[in-house]
């Protein structure tokens, strides 16, 4: 198991921050840029062509794989940002888009001199797809004719899947038994195939909700309710959990 | 020893000379152009932000049955406001929205991330992120709105949205008391981000 997916119900952590900004360095507004432009000029989304050299896909599924696989004293340790930069810094050195050493030293350059300037350059059509992605976004939701095994008010299990690198499951749901609450109209795709945990192809997302207090026996708050979106691979009825517990 | 929990004494400082060289690269590599950081970054200042956000909720506050409508479907309710393009774009895609009413309060997390609905709240600031609320909002929500000096009794129920799919999630928070008077312009400036992922309440200024 990975601790990135169970924070839900951690305890012994301490006040939460109540940091109301987005930045807290402006370096920071930097990689968030660069993240979006490479959303944005991912090759597989179904926008203009441009000129841009970015030929591979980047989504958020591969920004959230980066976080996942670092040291869980690692993810605790560092800003989020600052994984950010890692994860993204990393990626385009595994495929072969720059070097560590030339990010090396330039690094050092920019550290020497902070104000020395940037290259110019560049077509403005890769700026209007960066906009256009903006602007349409890319809905997961498909127009494919759907089975929903659930309706609202059913039982439901959550599923103890194989995780491997990557999975939309809160830790803290698996093996719990919640209530639909809401059945989402439509088919939903996820960024990627997660192989083993099963989601990718389009599937019908269901809210569910949870009791605090079967979640963490006579350990949560009274008088609330935790819901959760899940993909519908990620649960199945009850008659089908015990029959694999028998 | 390893240095596992020690950091750079020059943490920033490296960090800023870094993502410089590697939009520098970027753009030597023809990746991105030297406009297109910028060009996000206003984009998230113009035209995808917690001001659109505010402009919902005090339609919503003006208007019940557009509550209504934007409880019901989120996304076909905000269309019908003239806000900028791009109210299901990138993260926004389908928004849903919870409406805090007498006797329940709602609060939006992300135990898996920080899932955020751009289009009407732009990006997540610090706290939504930090995984201590994270972790913490998901057993004890109260102990940590107390903490963002919001005191939820036990006698309103609170309801907590993980947003672990592709659902983007806010808070319609109530309309205080006092703002019986006040222009629609007015009832905007009373709309905090954190009052529509519910660690705050909307207060008469």
């Amino acid at each position: 198991m990975k601790l990135q997916h169970y924070l839900g119900g951690l305890e012994g952590l301490g006040p939460v921050s109540t940091e109301t900004r987005v930045f807290v360095e402006s370096w920071e507004t930097r990689i968030f840029g660069i993240h979006a432009a490479m959303m944005a000029l991912s090759s597989q989304l179904p926008l203009p062509r441009t000129s841009s050299t970015f030929h591979t896909v980047w989504t958020w599924a591969d920004l959230r794989k980066g976080a996942e696989s670092l040291n869980p004293f690692d993810y605790f340790k560092y800003r989020y940002y600052e994984k950010w930069l890692g994860g993204i810094s990393g990626y385009f050195i595994d495929k072969g888009y720059i070097s560590a050493d030339e990010l090396d030293r330039l690094t050092e350059d920019y550290y020497k001199d902070p104000g020395k300037p940037l290259p110019a350059g560049g077509e403005a059509a890769i700026d209007d797809r960066v906009v256009q992605y903006l602007v349409e976004g890319d809905s997961p939701k498909r127009d494919v004719p759907v089975a929903y095994r659930f309706a609202v008010g059913d039982t439901v299990v959550v599923k103890n899947i194989p995780t491997v690198e990557h999975t939309r499951l809160p830790g803290f749901l698996r093996n719990k038994t919640g209530t639909v609450e809401t059945v989402y109209d439509g088919a939903y795709t996820y960024l990627c195939d997660t192989g083993s945990d099963g989601i990718g192809a389009a599937m019908p997302v269901y809210c569910v909700r949870f009791d605090p207090a079967e979640l963490w026996p006579d350990n949560a708050e009274p008088n609330f309710s935790i819901y959760a979106d899940l993909y519908a691979h990620y649960v199945e009825a009850p008659a089908s959990a015990a029959a694999k517990a028998a | 020893m390893d240095d596992r929990f020690e950091y750079r004494n020059d943490r920033e400082a490296y960090s800023a000379a870094r993502v410089r060289a590697l939009e520098a690269l970027l753009i030597k590599k023809g990746i991105i152009t030297d406009k297109t950081v910028d060009t996000v970054l206003e984009f998230f200042q113009t035209k995808m932000g917690p001001f659109n956000g505010a402009k919902i909720v005090a339609r919503a506050w003006l208007d019940p049955t557009f509550k209504a409508r934007l409880v019901a479907d989120t996304p076909k309710a905000i269309a019908e406001l003239a806000l900028p393009a791009g109210m299901a774009g990138a993260e926004g895609e389908h928004m849903r929205a919870a409406a805090n009413e007498p006797g329940v309060h709602n609060l939006i997390i992300c135990t898996l991330c920080s899932c955020y609905p751009w289009p009407v709240l732009g990006l997540p600031p610090y706290w939504y992120k930090d995984p201590t609320f994270r972790s913490r909002a998901a057993r004890e929500p109260r102990a940590v709105l107390k903490e963002f000096g919001l005191d939820i009794p036990q006698s309103i129920e609170v309801k907590v949205w993980d947003s672990s799919a592709q659902i983007r999630w806010f808070v319609v928070p109530e309309r205080p008391a006092g703002t019986e008077g006040l222009s629609e312009a007015q009832l905007e400036a009373l709309v905090t981000p954190e009052s529509m992922m519910g660690v705050a309440i909307a207060k008469a200024a």
